[in-house]
């Protein structure tokens, strides 16, 4: 599995794979809270949004749908596909082309629509659902998996288990994607697999999981 | 004036009438979303744009081609052969037939490199050179050798593969030659030259104008894109750095920055793109740089001049491509005829490049002429003046309708093992009618360029 890499790209492809799980996650999220907005629960998306420590306001379920794309908070989503662009741009050259294009399709997508005077609706988020599931799929595709593939799925499944523990209320499912997470470390440096889903979930800190995660790809990749 | 047009031409016209002409519109999609860009900083800001594309094809016969594949391999071999020599020797400066005092006022010429020879003697490595068709004689005529950085390549290769995809009727019905082994002619001449050790792209970094090239071409090479704080220089060997912290050697960069920049410890101090140490490594021998450092004299407008009397005087050949008339006011008759036809003539700060510093003596005024004249005056090495080419126009699609502007030809040649010339190049052409200058830098756009045959 050698590859050459520098660590530029590493770290780009990683944050790549996590701002992309970043928006898909979001707008999962999005989705649920929109349709209980409409007539379950009117702070969903207040509850939602205290999870990405961001006080969201809004009058209706529409204007939480303007809010929580467009709004002026970490969790922007152009702001969030804008990043992954970057990341895109500087490790292109190790990522499938298609791919590639469809990461900067989806930012223009965000960008084009928060210039247009257009209301957002379930469109915008089924493209944007699209192009997202175009570009894993591209990657997929590829017969052999190189070491940059593994940067960003490592990104992508570092997100997926930090979301996983924070709306999740069954955290099983977040201690596989850890397991996950350790074997591609082990294949990527050797380190020892370990089985963390066999302990009893409710003594674990998923906090320290994530930053003993985060503390491992930092030593992985030497800058 | 357009050329006339040719069996080629017909044929193309014909395939062209029966295309759903929507789909140009798809070019501009493709570009954008694969961000196939050529950035600009206007007013300090950085601006990511696609070049301007048009789909009428530059059309070249093979058999046209073909000459300017020789003449264009003659004039490589003889600057190669000078840089070789005025670095060494310097034959060429002892027999008078290029003054010294011209040589040493080059800026690109860099007397510390004196005694120096590359890997294999090759210097002139990889070479844009910039061609019109002048309407007079109906002939290719040499504009400007680029033996430094030369940059565009990249976007006819990217456009041809969409051209493809969108009208393959056209590669279907026509005999157009291939062009995707471009990027195999480099990666063959780094391999060449190497000095044993993986090939690697040195750029400046995200936001240089020719960023996306140059990704695009390590991809293409399988060759490791950097930045100058990855790569290492240890013993006077270059390293690349793995991620995991392994150093992998170097053997051939194909670097995507200018001299002054290359080596903060041995050029400019502020730089910070540069790689400490390079320039040791490769006094040393120990890494192949594309292309050669102090290849700046060789495409200084002012020696553009002599490069017919280096074609003869290393090869003993007349030059099978022609320089455009130029004049020298460093030369005491060539300044007597400047200053009497200079409203005719278009005058180049030989300092200048990307078509800044051109100066057309027609448009200018009475008094503007005579501020030039004391100029020239002042520093008459630092221009040089050429008779205006009227050269051809090509047929653009803009705004719906066919017009027609100026453009020029960047062809591309490679040297490694031998000398190889690119079946295609870059056909920059004016946005506006009768401009003369068509540099992307100058908001022109660009062609793909077809070399056919019936």
């Amino acid at each position: 599995m050698e590859q050459l890499l520098t660590a530029n790209v590493a770290t780009n492809l990683y944050w790549l794979g996590r701002y992309i799980e970043r928006t898909e996650a979001t707008l999962n999220q999005i989705v649920i809270a929109y349709d209980k907005i409409i007539d379950v629960d009117k702070d969903a998306g207040i509850t939602l949004y205290s999870n990405f420590s961001t006080e969201l306001e809004y009058t209706n379920a529409q204007d939480f749908l303007e809010k929580a794309i467009f709004g002026e908070h970490a969790a922007n989503l152009e702001t969030l596909t804008g990043y992954a662009r970057e990341n895109a741009i500087i490790s292109r050259n190790h990522l499938n082309t298609q791919a590639f294009g469809e990461i900067i399709a989806l930012h223009a997508l965000f960008q084009r629509s928060s210039n247009s005077i257009i209301e957002i609706d379930y469109k915008l988020i089924d493209e944007a659902h699209s192009l997202i599931s175009e570009m894993w799929g591209e990657i997929s595709k590829a017969s052999y998996k190189k070491i940059s593939d593994y940067f960003l799925r490592l990104g992508q499944l570092v997100e997926k288990a930090d979301f996983t523990f924070r709306f999740d209320d069954d955290k099983t499912r977040g201690l596989t994607i850890v397991e996950d997470i350790h074997n591609l470390l082990h294949s990527l440096e050797g380190t020892e697999e370990i089985s963390v889903s066999q302990k009893q979930t409710q003594s674990i800190d998923y906090e320290a999981i994530i930053n003993e995660i985060h503390n491992k790809i930092q030593s992985l990749i030497i800058q | 004036m357009l050329e006339t047009e040719s069996e080629l031409h017909k044929k193309f016209w014909e395939i062209f009438s029966k295309q759903d002409r929507q789909k140009i519109d798809e070019f501009k999609y493709h570009m954008d979303k694969f961000a196939i860009n050529f950035n600009l900083y206007k007013d300090g800001n950085f601006i990511e744009r696609s070049l301007p594309f048009d789909v009428i094809p530059r059309i070249i016969s093979k058999e046209e081609f073909t000459k300017i594949e020789k003449g264009l391999q003659q004039r490589i071999q003889a600057l190669n052969l000078f840089l070789e020599d005025l670095y060494t020797d310097a034959k060429i400066v002892k027999e008078g037939i290029v003054p010294q005092e011209f040589v040493e006022q080059a800026s690109g010429y860099l007397k510390e490199f004196k005694g120096f020879s590359p890997s294999k003697k090759i210097r002139t490595h990889i070479n844009g050179i910039d061609l019109v068709k002048d309407t007079v004689n109906d002939a290719w005529v040499i504009l400007e050798d680029n033996l430094r950085v030369p940059s565009g390549s990249s976007y006819p290769l990217s456009i041809r593969d969409t051209y493809r995809k969108i009208y393959p009727d056209f590669f279907e019905q026509l005999k157009i030659e291939p062009i995707k082994q471009y990027p195999s002619y480099i990666k063959s001449a780094m391999n060449h030259v190497s000095c044993g050790g993986i090939n690697v792209v040195l750029t400046p970094g995200r936001f240089n104008s020719a960023y996306y090239e140059h990704s695009y071409l390590a991809q293409e090479m399988d060759a490791q894109l950097v930045r100058a704080h990855e790569l290492e220089v240890i013993d006077k060997k270059v390293y690349f750095k793995n991620y995991n912290g392994k150093r992998i050697r170097v053997g051939s960069i194909y670097r995507r920055l200018d001299d002054d920049f290359i080596d903060p410890t041995f050029f400019n101090p502020e730089s910070l793109i540069g790689v400490p140490g390079l320039v040791e490594a490769y006094l040393a021998g120990n890494v192949a740089l594309m292309n050669a450092i102090g290849n700046g004299v060789a495409d200084d407008k002012g020696i553009y001049y002599f490069v017919p009397k280096m074609i003869k005087y290393y090869l003993g050949e007349d030059p099978i491509l022609h320089n455009a008339p130029t004049y020298l006011p460093y030369f005491k008759e060539d300044m007597e005829y400047v200053f009497k036809n200079i409203e005719k003539l278009v005058i180049k700060d030989v300092a200048e490049a990307g078509g800044y510093g051109v100066l057309f003596g027609h448009e200018m005024s009475a008094l503007q002429l005579e501020d030039l004249k004391t100029a020239i005056k002042a520093n008459p090495r630092r221009f040089i003046a050429q008779e205006l080419i009227e050269f051809y126009d090509e047929k653009c699609y803009l705004d719906k309708e066919l017009k027609d502007r100026k453009a020029d030809f960047r062809a591309y040649v490679v040297m490694g093992e031998d000398i190889k010339v690119w079946q295609c190049g870059l056909t920059r052409y004016a946005l506006e009618a009768g401009n003369y200058l068509v540099n992307s830098s100058q908001g022109g756009g660009f062609k793909d360029t077809w070399v056919m045959e019936l």
